[in-house]
């Protein structure tokens, strides 16, 4: 009797500590998550600036390069005044392209018009076009 | 173990600690047939417990503004880290928690544990299971998207059915004659806050009573006497019953290991189940979805609302429903216990389960 | 002076509270024409059930015209231009889809317009149109004018890439109902399957098939960017299953150990 009650006993002792384990795994396992979830995000790959050289823009003209991943587009409406701009349609997602005449943008898409800070002209775009901060550092245009 | 011993010992010459556990955890004995449905109360504090500790992590990256809300809930899923697994735990966890308050309901109905002396434990748990839906009712207004705004539209309409000051009413509870910033700030209060706070209150009280009457025994099997009802307070004693610790304690841990498995397969496996394709797209004002109805826990009260030539009367009958689940241990005061003894009540019952799932399962496909 | 200022925005806020329910429902060009006959009011049922309507876009977005004011509803004042004459009709759809017209314009079916050849919607038809789709391309179709077989190679040539895209917006769909952010990845889908259906209208095979190239490597970045979603959703459900199991051994392992205590009772 008392021994079948000691086997019982160290066999519960093994579960338990079974159970201890699978418990402490599950709770390792939740904590990673929790650990991350509270950490400061890490925003450094958003923040690449780009550098273009100014002679690829003229007076007047477009350079559209890639920022954060997407098309841009970067403008010298005027000398020495230099604006840069998302080049996607805030209308469904296409890219706009530049009309030198008219020294504006269009979307082939559905016709959205926007001047060269953005702003909605025409046709369905909801919002302007995004702006992206730019400076001048010596013969290179820094955007971002 | 030495340093274990000596904090013991601290704290048992300062609060006599030793003497509450004992007589909460091994010298706390509970009848030998208490059956598997006694573990839900222990299940669903562990739920609970997870909602509020993913609740309050969402906190910290949502944000209470109608033009945010969404976008705030989207970052959560796509760029917090884990953000995605921290939302669906409250989700699903939510939705399950409604689950087994139910089943914990019908258990409790089934095995007449509401009748005296625990009218009260049923009265704070019948307001629990109120305080569960609002919950959930504040919830999802929260992600403001189309299902929040136009769910929460339909469900607060209902109330313009109460005569006179029903208009009045409406307006009251979304903060405007139309769900809006007002009706987000208020619900966010009260799902953050006041919810929570009332909660804990009247949780405790609902273990306290529990604890005070004393466990029931399962009113099935040969051996069931329906207990004496005395005048003076008594607590159900076991005499001849096994320890709560460690019999019923390592119990309700399986099967709050079950119910955890569940939440965790849903989660992973399923995440999609309670969330509808509506809950993915930011709300609109202008443009009803088709086919809009409020999520599951509710389509017995949207569809009896449809059901009845007045909205009035259909709101009427709900309420006489609700009301009559409330005061069920004043109606039904007759001291047995045992199911196959109270064939009138097990009728009811069953009608009123299989009308309920049938009113919802009407209400999804209308 | 103040408050009658105010009262009379309150006025403004009412009426326009009043009116907009009215806006929301039927523009006054559906309500009058919904129940006129033949051809007047066969458009209105037609439009319903088209592409354009289920993207919010109405009679007066075409034809011009104040929805809002019957007697207003018709009047040049307010840009109503009417219905196009046969050859009108590839500037007055090319107002919204431009990169489309441009193609077309410059294509044989486009210098066949003023000996009447083909223009939107001998193919695609006009209040009742749908989202655009490969079979638009198809004998019936195309054997009204010349032999069908140029119109075979055509398809051929875009019949991979249209799979393609179909593909690539299914599995979106799936990433959104999981809750992923789908709208960068979207709004690239949308851009690109718009600059390669405009091609088609070139109905150039030559031009059709080196572009063609161009497209499929572009689609194949989205693909990646798709895939590698995937892939995550993936790994998370490996590391699910694992818990899930992880956690019904427990509990399992806690009903032994209460079934050891049942024993000794």
């Amino acid at each position: 009797m008392n021994d079948s009650a000691g086997k019982a006993a160290e066999r519960r002792t093994f579960l338990g500590i079974l159970l201890g384990g699978i418990g402490a795994v599950v709770a390792g396992a939740f904590s990673w998550p929790l650990f991350r979830y509270l950490s400061p995000i890490d925003k450094g790959a958003e923040q690449q600036q780009v550098r273009v050289p100014r002679q690829q823009i003229a007076v007047g003209g477009t350079h559209f390069f890639s920022y954060q991943g997407r098309p841009a587009v970067l403008l010298q409406p005027k000398a020495g005044e230099f604006i840069a701009l998302s080049a996607v349609c805030t209308h469904l997602g296409c890219i706009v392209k530049w009309v030198d005449e008219k020294q504006e943008f269009l979307c082939p898409c559905h016709g959205g018009r926007f001047s060269t800070a953005g702003q909605v002209l025409g046709g369905p775009p909801p919002s302007p076009l995004e702006t992206f901060v730019v400076s001048v550092a010596g013969d290179e245009v820094l955007i971002g | 173990m030495k340093l274990q011993k000596e904090a013991m010992d601290w704290l048992d010459s300062r609060l006599g600690i030793r003497e509450l556990l004992h007589s909460n955890l091994n010298g706390y004995l509970l009848p030998r047939n208490v059956n598997v449905w006694y573990t839900l109360g222990s299940v669903l504090l562990a739920l609970f417990g997870l909602q509020f500790l993913t609740g309050i992590l969402l906190l910290i990256y949502y944000v209470p503004d109608t033009e945010k809300a969404f976008a705030s809930v989207t970052a959560i899923m796509n760029q917090v880290p884990y953000g995605w697994l921290i939302r669906y735990l409250h989700v699903v966890g939510s939705n399950l928690i409604m689950v087994f308050i139910l089943l914990h309901m019908f258990s409790v109905l089934f095995m007449g544990s509401y009748k005296r002396p625990r009218e009260l434990t049923w009265l704070s748990g019948f307001g629990l299971f109120n305080m569960g839906l609002i919950f959930c009712l504040t919830g999802y207004l929260l992600p403001w998207s189309q299902l929040s705004f136009w769910a929460t539209t339909v469900a607060t309409d209902a109330a313009g059915a109460i005569p006179v000051v029903g208009d009045h009413l409406i307006v009251f509870l979304r903060g405007g004659p139309s769900v809006g910033e007002a009706t987000l700030g208020r619900f966010f209060a009260l799902h953050v806050m006041g919810l929570p706070m009332a909660f804990l209150g009247l949780v405790g009280f609902h273990l306290f009573c529990v604890r005070r009457a004393g466990i029931s025994s399962a009113p099935f099997g040969d051996d069931y006497r329906p207990t004496e009802l005395t005048k003076s307070f008594h607590h159900q004693e076991h005499p001849g019953g096994v320890p709560f610790h460690p019999n019923y304690t390592i119990k309700d841990l399986s099967m709050i290991f079950f119910a955890l498995a569940l939440l965790v397969a849903i989660t992973f496996f399923a995440p999609w189940l309670f969330i509808p394709p509506d809950a993915l797209t930011p709300a609109d004002p202008f443009s009803t979805p088709e086919h809009i109805k409020p999520e599951w826990y509710f389509l017995w009260a949207y569809q009896s609302l449809k059901i009845f030539p007045s909205a009035l009367l259909g709101l009427a009958a709900q309420g006489a429903a609700m009301g009559f689940l409330a005061m069920l241990p004043f109606i039904d005061r007759g001291p047995e216990r045992r199911p196959s003894k109270r064939p009138i009540f097990v009728t009811l019952y069953l009608l009123g389960i299989l009308l309920t799932i049938g009113l919802s399962i009407w209400g999804h496909y209308s | 002076m103040k408050q009658v200022q105010n009262v009379c925005l309150a006025l403004l806020c009412v009426t326009l509270m009043w009116v907009a329910p009215a806006l929301a429902e039927d523009t006054v060009c559906i309500q009058c024409h919904a129940g006129q006959e033949g051809s007047l009011g066969e458009p209105v049922d037609q439009w319903r059930s088209s592409v354009h309507a289920a993207n919010g876009i109405s009679c007066h977005d075409c034809h011009g015209g104040d929805p809002t004011d019957f007697a207003m509803a018709m009047s040049p004042e307010r840009g109503f231009i009417g219905a196009p004459d046969y050859a009108e009709v590839p500037a007055f759809c090319g107002r919204c889809h431009l990169g489309v017209m441009e193609d077309y314009l410059d294509s044989a079916h486009g210098r066949a317009l003023e000996s009447g050849g083909p223009q939107c919607v001998l193919c695609h038809g006009n209040h009742e149109i749908q989202m655009a789709t490969i079979d638009l391309i198809n004998e019936e179709s195309c054997s009204r004018c010349h032999d069908y077989e140029r119109a075979t190679q055509v398809k051929q040539a875009i019949a991979a890439t249209e799979t393609t895209l179909q593909t690539l917006e299914s599995s979106v769909a799936s990433l959104h109902r999981v809750g992923i952010d789908v709208e960068r990845i979207k709004a690239d889908l949308f851009a690109k399957r718009n600059s390669f259906r405009r091609l088609f209208h070139t109905v150039e095979l030559e031009k059709i098939k080196t572009q063609t190239n161009q497209f499929n490597q572009d689609l194949s970045e989205t693909k990646q960017q798709i895939d590698d979603h995937e892939t995550e959703l993936g790994q998370r459900k490996v590391v699910g299953g694992i818990m899930v199991l992880l956690l019904l051994l427990g509990g399992c392992i806690a009903l032994l150990i209460r079934r050891s205590y049942q024993a000794e009772e």
